[in-house]
């Protein structure tokens, strides 16, 4: 009877693995076809797709933004995020957990509410500039992730080690350098991670925010699927699954992913 | 102050004392490193929230419910909230079957085959969901991978139309947010002592009985955790039911998204986002209750 | 007295000379990869009775236990109880109850619950099982604790939980792994003396695994001294204490004097020892030259006031040394005693006193003295 549960159970995982892997992995051999169509299976093998890539100028340039907000936002919770979770662990904060729900809170909101309210107040204000407005509204779209991990992080954290290290020698600012950050690394790494690919990926928010000459990647991709639907797009996304392999293999080697996931 | 001075008389000491800028006793300098963030997120995050439920009761003349009457009363919104509901429940309730014993067996794998395993069901977070629905659709298309196995396997003859259907979109959505239920309930059921079912096994219990009495009983908070994260987030799913089956299934999301991209209709969007918002923050704080009352047993 | 080499296992029968054996456990070999932690292991005990599995971690007391409960499976070796074989059984048809060391209560359910457990399980049902749950709440005095959560009880309480739980369903056997290792110390030697009653009252047959030996010698009628997977010795706690079977189990159980030395006179089954500290004469069969460590239990030996330097006397060993530390333990004192360091063996003297000596102090001299007759004799190993 044991070992049916253990069967079931492990025919399961198989199943929900299986079942996840599909539409990533059926993607690749896709954007490898000679053939202007997606069928499967795809016919000849030709690189023609990925040249397209390189030649068509949205895609780069969606690419780059979405870079370059991504980063600046996670860049700018880490900082913020951090100094609020110092407070929320180390000091006397009236109000600590709800402050601490209340910045983890648009991670449990639909995101296309907050990209709704955040149009219309920044039509209020008058800003109308899409770049500025992609960057504030990830900000807080990132913030959340870092908090969580920085806290969870901070609070594991035995302050005493600190203690020790200034009882040994070191200043306050050279203990916390030398104990603190290291410890604290696998947090932030992982808090910075999950930000990223939160601001990366995000569609809900910034679809109200991008304008006609600035659009993200996610935005660029769906228009490019309904105007000319041809397996640029599997060329693409096959890249982009390439580069997230290849950031979860730098993540695993400097933190480890179940580290990061256990939070 | 000098310390050679004779001490000066007691009261003029407490009014010198008195005459001094107080901080309020409670305030702890460490606490001002949380105020940039804060002010922050007040401005950016609440403050449009707050616009948005006030524009929810805004029309011309002044304050109106009109908005709420036209997505409460009308009988094609009361059908959007229900599909979105539904495919909340749908997506939820799938994702618990297939991900509960899912999560069992990664909790029960030890060491590098666990790394792995694990690591295969948390890639897929991190690959972009449009990424994901574009892949499902090739998957699905009656030129895509699934006809293609059941047409050689001998299954069926001519390729099935699964694009744009229900079912489709349901195994889509599924698709997407089950990591975020095998996620929860894994956490937990590593946790769980091995030692409560060994002495249930003492105590005579079968394994069956053990697994509906101590095993499943302890595994809830993971399952309510599973359930109300998926629920939230396939309630207000845009970016699947968009792709893969456009109008022929409106969610509260895509009439919003119509509502403000398209029709301009600030009233409209705003008041379907209030109903979203207050279901979003409705199954927050329940999930929050039974998650306490679960853990008042004591875990 | 003459004691026996260290190999063979000394046992003494049960306790009660007519009771039959309940447990039996023949040739137990458990291996976990390339360790042996069960090797070739036999035990019996009898029914009523109360062993101790006693040994420091990793001697294999824990596993041995798991194994009789059905946890673990033996990968040689038979267990029978009450003369049926059990060993292919799996935990829950076996009915031999465990009391877990961190106590294994089921945080989800109230006190009663826990203890109607294993009735409903068995499908008894709950009008059933209603007045046994009852008397067991009673026979460990739980009654007014019976709809509290587990969580809210106290270390004692939820231990007596435990004890009920697992008798709640009159198992054949009853077997707890180191069950007051979670209590403090004050809590626990009243619990000890409290579950032996308590157990002795029900009339089970009960097995401890425990690594202190004080906490064994309280509770048991006999005690297994493990080591590396096999039993030293299995014997009564007196015969433990007075006559151990070797140095292991010397040491394991109470404290001793303890000097090495090399055998200078062999004859008519008593040996003198060169030892550290002077010459010893003890019974023994040893043979000249053999290296050998000398042993007298602390409350054994005298002060002797007398001038030091007379040579042995007959059935007195004398030694003189100094005192290195004074131990005053309220009903009792410790000297330590100034050994000579040789190398890589310990070696200490110690002398146990109802109340402490005029002049006792560190560095002082003194000339302690025992019988022959009350010295031990152990082959180095």
């Amino acid at each position: 009877m044991e070992r049916v549960g253990t069967t079931i159970a492990w025919f399961a995982l198989i199943v929900v693995i299986a079942f996840l892997l599909l539409p990533i992995v059926v993607v690749i051999p896709v954007s490898f076809t000679e053939a202007t169509v997606f069928r499967f299976p795809p016919q000849g093998f030709s690189l023609q797709w990925y040249e397209k890539v390189r030649n068509v100028e949205a895609l780069l340039s969606s690419l780059w933004l979405s870079t370059q907000i991504a980063a600046l936002s996670t860049v700018i919770s880490l900082l913020l995020g951090t100094l609020c979770a110092i407070a929320l662990v180390r000091g006397r904060v009236p109000g600590g957990t709800a402050i601490a729900t209340f910045m983890t809170a648009p991670l449990m909101l639909p995101g296309l509410v907050l990209g709704i309210a955040m149009l219309q107040a920044l039509r209020e204000v008058g800003l109308r500039d899409a770049w500025w407005s992609l960057l504030l509204a990830h900000v807080v779209i990132t913030m959340p992730f870092v908090m969580r991990t920085v806290l969870s992080s901070l609070s594991l954290f035995d302050f005493s080690m600190v203690d020790a290290a200034r009882t040994l020698g070191c200043s306050y600012p050279l203990a916390l350098w030398r104990v603190l950050v290291p410890n604290i690394l696998p947090g932030f790494i992982s808090g910075a991670l999950f930000a990223f690919v939160a601001s990366f990926d995000n569609y809900p928010v910034s679809i109200f925010l991008v304008d006609v000459r600035t659009k993200t990647l996610p935005i660029q991709l769906l228009n490019y699927l309904e105007i000319s639907p041809d397996p640029t797009l599997a060329a693409v996304s096959t890249l982009l699954i390439g580069l997230t392999i290849l950031v979860l293999i730098v993540c695993d080697r400097l933190v480890g992913v179940r580290r990061m996931a256990a939070i | 102050m000098s310390v050679s001075a004779a001490a000066p008389p007691a009261s003029s000491l407490s009014a010198a004392r008195a005459a001094l800028p107080q901080l309020p006793r409670r305030l702890d300098p460490l606490a001002l490193l949380a105020l940039p963030a804060l002010l922050f997120m007040a401005v950016v995050f609440l403050m449009p929230l707050l616009l948005l439920l006030w524009a929810s009761v805004r029309a011309e003349g002044g304050f109106s419910l009109a908005g709420y009457v036209r997505v409460l009363g009308d009988s094609y919104y009361i059908g959007v909230i229900g599909n979105s509901l539904r495919l909340g429940l749908v997506t939820a309730f799938g994702a618990l079957l297939l991900g509960y014993p899912a999560a069992f067996a990664l909790a029960r794998a030890r060491g590098y085959a666990q790394a792995i395993l694990f690591a295969l069901v948390f890639l897929p977070l991190t690959v972009s969901i449009i990424v994901k629905s574009f892949g499902w659709g090739i998957v699905l298309r009656r030129d895509g991978i699934l006809n293609w196995l059941l047409i050689n396997l001998g299954l069926i003859e001519r390729p099935l139309r699964m694009l744009f259907t229900e079912e489709s979109l349901y195994a889509g959505m599924i698709n997407v947010f089950l990591p975020f239920m095998v996620l929860p309930i894994y956490s937990v059921v590593r946790m769980l002592d091995p030692r409560l079912s060994e002495a249930a096994a003492t105590l005579g219990a079968s394994p069956l009985f053990r697994f509906l009495r101590i095993t499943l009983p302890l595994s809830l908070p993971g399952v309510v955790a599973g359930l109300s994260i998926v629920f939230s987030l396939a309630v207000a799913a845009y970016v699947t039911p968009s792709l893969l089956m456009g109008d022929r299934y409106m969610t509260m999301s895509m009439v919003m998204a119509k509502a403000f991209l398209n029709l301009r209709d600030w009233q409209l969007g705003s008041a379907m986002a209030a109903v979203l918002l207050a279901l979003a923050v409705a199954v927050v704080v329940g999930a929050g209750l039974l998650q306490r009352r679960l853990a008042r047993h004591g875990q | 007295m003459t004691t026996m080499p260290s190999l063979a296992v000394e046992a003494t029968a049960p306790a009660r000379t007519s009771a039959p054996e309940h447990l039996v456990v023949s040739g137990a070999t458990k291996r976990f990869g390339a360790v042996t932690v069960l090797d070739d292991l036999s035990i019996s005990v009898a029914k009523g009775e109360f062993v101790s599995l006693l040994g420091p971690s990793g001697c294999g007391k824990t596993t041995l236990l798991r194994c009789v409960a059905g946890l673990l499976r033996l990968d040689r070796g038979r267990i029978l109880v009450a003369g049926a074989e059990i060993t292919r059984l799996p935990a829950h048809k076996r009915n031999i109850g465990v009391v877990f060391q961190n106590y294994a209560l089921f945080p989800h359910l109230t006190v009663a619950e826990n203890l109607g457990f294993g009735l409903r399980a068995q499908g008894v049902s709950r009008a059933e099982a209603a007045p046994r749950v009852a008397e067991a709440l009673a026979l460990v005095r739980m009654t007014e604790h019976a709809d509290k959560p587990v969580t809210a009880l106290s270390g004692g309480q939820q231990q007596r939980v435990a004890v009920a739980r697992a008798l709640a369903v009159r198992p054949s056997l009853l077997l707890l792994d180191e069950p007051f290792s979670a209590l403090d110390r004050k809590l626990r030697e009243v619990m000890q003396v409290e579950l032996k009653h308590l157990l002795r009252e029900v009339g089970i047959t009960a097995i401890f695994v425990t690594h202190d030996q004080e906490e064994a010698l309280v509770v048991s009628d006999r005690i297994a001294v493990m080591n590396a997977g096999r039993i030293e010795q299995l014997a009564d706690p007196a015969t433990l204490y007075g006559r151990p079977a070797s140095l292991y189990v010397l040491d394991f159980v109470g404290q001793s004097t303890r000097l090495t030395g090399q055998v200078m006179e062999s004859a008519e089954g008593e040996v003198t020892v060169d030892t550290p500290l002077g010459r010893v004469r003890a019974p023994g069969l040893f043979l000249s030259g053999s290296q050998v460590v000398v042993a007298v239990r602390p409350e054994a030996m005298m002060l002797d006031g007398v001038a030091a330097g007379m040579p042995p006397s007959a059935g007195i060993n004398r030694l003189t040394t100094r005192i290195r530390e004074v131990s005053f333990l309220g009903s009792r004192t410790l000297l330590h005693l100034e050994v000579p360091d040789s190398g890589t063996t310990v070696n200490r003297a110690l002398i146990e006193l109802p109340r402490l000596p005029e002049g006792a102090s560190p560095g002082n001299p003194v000339t302690v003295a025992f019988r022959a007759a009350d010295t031990m004799v152990f082959p180095a190993s």
